[in-house]
């Protein structure tokens, strides 16, 4: 039986952790919705006009990023997930001692800064590096080409930054994997493919879309890799965000261009959160009854 | 077992193991070039091998102060938002409450907007509200995006936790206060310490949302974006395989510390093992 | 477990309702903050008086050499706090701008911006008019094309720092032939350009060299030359728009010509000493960097100490030295003609009236809010296109 003081511990310990959350994200979305309705400049102020037109213009006008945005972050997913899985399959089952210090390998560049580890690959790919050499006599690179200032380098750079986000969801579903579901599917003749493809895969399904999700997510969003590695026609939505909020100071286009990101992007994540429930998204499963 | 068996098994763990390299050479890029002596502004290009810059690593003030100040930042936000986070995690696993999908969609979507998005909201409200921007500002974004992932770190913390024992320092006796300071929380501190861990690392690094809400404030990353106009110092170089280095030699010795704890866990059942019943639990 | 909590969305509905009522309801005790406009017309004029404290000055970076604010401190008994935090001028418009809005300089009693940023600042009302009476040094030694500048006449809210001229910024062992604007857009160089990305340096430079005149140019010339950069832009012909980091690529050669400012030419020759600084044919850009007293400055007598601190020629020589732009003030070419002749005679540091005979100085897109938005825009889809 439960006292009316034990019903409201849950809200007490919500309730710090909430109010920061809707006071300082909530109430900003709430103001970026207005400042995408107004029209005006800071000379003259900003007057709400209820001006949707913004928001035709802006996807109109930036439709290209757009595209570009969700396409870079798209092939950058892929490619975490590729180069993913394998790390956080062996860091979940092949690592033995040493899965502590491989996870936090995972996650200690971080340390270094972002943008630091975008310029270094800046100086990686230069025009002249010996990287660049091999890949040319790869022919991976035409032999008058570069890796700098192109899409390639703008995807190099997102996927190399996001795949931390990828292994740890997956790395956290795969742990959970119950051994002997496998040892189960080898005793009943299942190739080690069959195995994977089978079993291993679906039941580490939540993992590999929460993973997918973070990554996609701010992928779509970023911009600091296209400034640094990319060239004049890398510029993703997230580079005409700042530059209409920071240079033209065109505060209602940015924040409709801001907010017409996040609904699509929302979109796909309440999609998700439907098919799978919100837990799901955190990384815990159906427990096998 | 033959060599391509042995390939087979191992194969996953080669490319894993190549996927780490992959994930640690700009890192290996950066720590080379900290030895470099450029003639001029710019250190791309090998010129020649110095300690010179980290015998001098903390003379250049500038870099000093923005890293100070993110170091700060990120020891506040790590403290708040676990803090604020942990609180919510326990709400979420332990209870079942009216609300529960909302709180957690609330929780869910700031990690589904992207930071150019939260970066810009906040900026936003501050300009419409007339606040200045500073450190407080700054703080304020910081343990707002860093909450989510302390409640997710901490939550699949308490997920796995054993709530038997909880319920056996009941009956022995021991109030609920008693029982959450003396089993939960120690019993908890790893999930705590990753979550503490994870969001100093993500304030240290964040740029983005800094970049929109800093004002005149200049965290180290924002250091690092205004250099880069005019040739970063080798001091950055070296400041950031410093910071590299310590957060690796941390984990080594919290690893090392649980070897030896888990060896002396083994001894003492060992020991126990020769006495006569273990009591079940 | 999860079936529960599938079927249940108008509970959700409602709840998210609440929340965002909540929102409203705290967000409708929000303020006035940016949707009033600001304007010039009741600046306040700067105080003069006995300079004593603390001074903070924000500057960009390799703007000063290593001794003058030392010299300055013994000398006045001011302590200076230097800081080199203006990296782009929208980039510190952007910094600034909730501050000085609400009438806050951030502790700053100094910035200092390009001509076109200290006009718009002016114009929004963020800066302070300076008194005459206090700054006669320096009327007396400003040289006199710097006295009556379109955008400040009689220089009432900026006094110049240092000047500079955007031009061809060039890697002659590369590209030696590389003499006009328009050489930019030759194929042979294809993705070996890049272009300043600041609207107001490279735009002008594309009319002049088709023969426009940037200070009469419509707003129609502005979008044609964009329009012109946008077709390279496509072609392949420009591999970035660059902010102040285009040296980095010329020294890699990665990049062969770059539109940009003198005073870097001098300065990379330390990185590689084939880039030099190429004057164009049809003449190039010249700008100002303006020293203002913003709005909330907590010591503008300071101030007025340390403008005429360095408008002494002697003084401002020891900055010249290090810093390789173009002086404001009169008298420093003899000093230094003694101290380092080869400095004294530099053209780009000391340009002659031949070498700077079809220069323009800096200005901006024409026309009312509207006009200067659609170019505005039609630079930024360029850019970030």
């Amino acid at each position: 039986m439960t006292t009316l003081r034990q019903r409201l511990v849950p809200y007490a310990l919500l309730a710090p952790g909430l109010l920061w959350l809707t006071l300082f994200f909530v109430v900003p979305m709430y103001f970026m919705g207005e400042l995408s309705l107004k029209t005006g400049s800071l000379a003259d102020g900003f007057q709400l006009t209820w001006a949707f037109e913004n928001y035709t213009n802006a996807i109109s006008n930036y439709s290209t990023q757009f595209g570009r945005a969700f396409l870079y972050a798209g092939v950058a997913t892929v490619l975490c997930l590729l180069l993913g899985y394998p790390l956080a399959y062996a860091i979940a089952f092949k690592a033995g001692r040493w899965q502590n210090l491989m996870l936090f390998a995972v996650i200690a560049p971080f340390f270094t800064t972002y943008l630091i580890r975008t310029i270094a690959w800046k100086t990686i790919l230069e025009d002249n590096s010996p990287v660049v050499d091999v890949l040319k006599f790869l022919h991976i690179v035409p032999q008058d080409g570069r890796v700098l200032a192109t899409a390639g380098a703008v995807i190099a750079g997102l996927t190399y930054n996001f795949l931390p986000f990828m292994v740890l969801p997956l790395y956290a579903s795969l742990e959970r994997l119950d051994l002997r579901l496998l040892e189960a599917s080898r005793d009943l003749y299942a190739s080690a493919r069959q195995t994977f493809l089978k079993v291993t895969l679906p039941l580490t399904a939540p993992g590999i879309i929460a993973g997918v999700l973070l990554t996609f997510i701010p992928a779509a969003g970023d911009y600091v890799n296209a400034t640094f590695l990319g060239g004049t026609n890398q510029s993703m939505i997230g580079n005409v965000i700042q530059a209409q909020y920071l240079v033209v100071n065109d505060y209602p286009t940015a924040a409709a261009l801001s907010f017409t990101l996040l609904v699509i992007i929302l979109i796909a994540v309440l999609l998700y959160i439907r098919f799978a429930g919100t837990e799901a998204l955190m990384g815990e499963e159906e427990e096998v009854r | 077992m033959g060599l391509w068996a042995r390939i087979r098994e191992n194969g996953v763990l080669y490319i894993g193991i190549l996927v780490l390299v992959y994930m640690l050479a700009p890192i290996a890029v950066i720590a080379v070039f900290s030895f470099n002596d450029p003639t001029g502004k710019f250190n791309f290009e090998w010129v020649g091998f110095t300690t010179d810059y980290w015998k001098g690593a903390f003379d250049n003030e500038e870099i000093n102060q923005s890293l100070l100040l993110s170091i700060r930042l990120a020891f506040f936000t790590a403290v708040g938002s676990t803090f604020l986070g942990t609180l919510i995690a326990l709400a979420l696993v332990r209870y079942q409450f009216l609300g529960r999908k909302a709180a957690n969609l609330l929780i869910v979507i700031p990690i589904a907007t992207p930071e150019v998005v939260i970066g810009a909201a906040l900026l936003s409200m501050f300009l419409l509200y007339g606040i200045n921007l500073g450190f407080t500002t700054l703080l304020i974004a910081h343990i707002m995006f860093s909450i989510s992932f302390a409640v997710i770190v901490v939550r699949s913390r308490l997920i796995g936790f054993d709530r038997r024992l909880e319920e056996a320092s009941a009956d022995l006796g021991a109030s609920p206060i008693t029982t959450f300071f003396k089993i939960t929380l120690p019993l908890l501190l790893p999930g705590i310490a990753g979550a503490l861990m994870l969001t100093f690392a993500l304030s240290v690094d964040d740029f983005v949302i800094s970049n929109f809400n800093a004002g005149s404030n200049v965290t180290f990353p924002l250091y690092i974006f205004g250099a880069n106009q005019r040739g970063i110092p080798v001091q950055v170089n070296v400041i950031a395989t410093m910071m590299f280095t310590v957060a690796v030699v941390a984990m080594l010795v919290v690893i090392f510390q649980q070897r030896r704890a888990e060896r002396m866990v083994e001894r003492r059942a060992d020991d126990d093992n020769k006495a006569t019943v273990s009591i079940p639990i | 477990m999860s079936e529960r909590n599938k079927k249940n969305p108008g509970k959700l509905f409602l709840l998210s309702l609440a929340g965002l009522a909540a929102s409203l309801a705290i967000a409708a005790c929000g303020g006035g903050g940016i949707s009033e406009g600001t304007d010039s017309s009741e600046a306040p004029t700067a105080a003069a008086g006995n300079a004593s404290g603390t001074l903070n000055i924000s500057n960009w970076p390799l703007y000063i050499d290593e001794e003058t604010i030392s010299d300055f401190e013994k000398e006045s008994g001011i302590k200076v706090n230097y800081t080199e935090d203006v990296n782009s001028n929208t980039d510190f418009f952007g910094k600034v701008q909730p501050l000085l809005a609400n009438g806050d300089s951030g502790g700053r009693s100094i910035l200092t911006v390009t001509d076109w940023m200290s006009q718009k600042m002016w114009d929004l009302g963020y800066l302070q008019k300076l008194d005459p009476n206090a700054l006669e040094p320096i009327f007396d030694n400003l040289i006199p094309s710097l006295q009556d500048p379109a955008f400040d006449p009689g220089r009432t809210y900026s006094i110049p720092w240092q000047s500079g001229m955007t031009g061809l910024v060039v890697r002659t062992d590369l590209a030696p032939d590389i003499k006009s604007i328009n050489d930019l857009f030759d194929p042979a160089y294809k993705g070996k350009i890049t272009m300043l990305d600041e609207l107001r340096d490279t735009v002008p430079l594309v009319m002049k060299a088709d023969g426009i005149d940037p200070v009469n140019a419509s707003t129609q010339d502005w979008l044609d030359a964009i329009d012109k950069i946008k077709q390279a832009k496509n072609d392949g012909q420009i591999r970035r728009f660059t902010g102040n980091d285009y040296v980095q690529d010329l020294a890699k050669g990665d990049v062969v010509a770059a539109v940009g400012w003198s005073g870097d030419a001098v300065q990379a020759q330390a990185d590689n000493e084939n880039i030099e600084y190429i004057q164009p044919e049809q003449g190039c850009m010249i700008w100002s960097d303006n020293m203002s007293i913003p709005l909330g400055a907590p010591n503008s007598p300071a101030a007025y100490e340390f403008m005429n601190y360095v408008y002494e020629p002697a003084n401002q020589a020891q900055i010249v030295e290090y810093v390789n732009y173009i002086t404001p003030v009169s008298g420093v070419k003899e000093i230094l003609a003694k101290q380092d002749p080869a400095l004294a005679e530099s053209e780009l540091i000391f340009p002659s009236e031949e070498f700077l005979a079809d220069c323009t100085n800096q200005v901006s897109p024409p026309g009312d809010e509207a006009a200067k938005r659609e170019v505005e825009n039609a630079w930024v889809a360029v850019t970030k296109g």
